[in-house]
């Protein structure tokens, strides 16, 4: 027996709280680390990004893997810098931070949205409830 | 025929688990940055469900709402398996039906009201 079938929109609104909140996470460590020249790997740090699913039919939307971005570093002249090769040049993080400040607007605003839906959902269901008065 | 015959009851145990889960969920935010803190829920309508399939008689009183630890939300770094957004949602769901309940216990009082208000 389904015990709270009415209750599902307010699971959906909510997995997609969850997905935007670890969107945020993801563009809030590739801003962090946008000038980490040694990740830990000999490398710089290569940019995050998550990507989305949905949880099976109107089961919401959920971050199924964090990917790294392949693409080429950043390659900035510093002489001085002790990581420098013999031309002067260090590689930087392939970190992009007008692209993370529009993905992270975007997050936001999706974030926004779930919360939007989830106060409507529970205005219908009080309404609902008034009825019952 | 329902096994309850009063609905009185039905509500009253309903509440009462309401209640107890509003409580979980306190403590739950509460702990929200504590190192390996596991989320508690509440196990109320699964049971009240076997209850009311089974044949055997049973009182409703005895039906009490069971605290047990899912132990199934993905654990972060610091060992607790807590989330801020999933909690908002149960507490969510858990005033709405507690609303419920306390509309159809008004209710129930209303129709008591106009039995005795007949002259």
């Amino acid at each position: 027996m389904e015990v709270e079938s009415s209750f599902g929109p307010i699971d959906v609104a909510i997995s997609g709280l969850r997905a935007q909140g670890k969107q945020m996470k993801v563009i809030s460590s590739n801003i962090a680390n946008a000038r980490t020249a040694d990740a830990g790997n000999g490398e710089p740090y290569r940019r995050l990004q998550a990507e989305f699913e949905t949880d099976d039919d109107l089961g919401g939307v959920k971050v199924y893997k964090i990917v790294t971005d392949m693409s080429d570093f950043l390659r900035i002249l510093d002489p001085g810098n002790p990581m420098a090769d013999q031309d002067g040049y260090v590689d930087m993080p392939n970190v992009s931070l007008p692209v993370e400040m529009i993905n992270m607007n975007i997050a936001s605003k999706m974030y926004q949205a779930n919360v939007a839906v989830l106060k409507r959902y529970q205005q219908i269901i009080e309404n609902t409830l008034e009825l019952l008065r | 025929m329902s096994k309850v015959d009063n609905i009185m009851d039905l509500i009253d145990v309903g509440i009462r688990a309401e209640a107890l889960r509003q409580k979980a969920i306190a403590n739950n935010i509460a702990n929200l940055e504590t190192p390996g803190y596991r989320r508690i829920d509440i196990k109320f309508e699964e049971l009240l469900d076997r209850c009311l399939r089974s044949s055997e008689e049973f009182d409703l009183s005895e039906v009490e709402a069971q605290i047990y630890c899912p132990k199934q939300t993905p654990v972060k770094s610091n060992g607790n398996d807590v989330n801020f957004e999933a909690e908002i949602g149960q507490m969510i769901k858990n005033s709405l039906r507690h609303k419920a309940y306390i509309r159809l216990l008004s209710k129930m009082y209303k129709q008591i009201d106009l039995a005795i208000d007949i002259k």
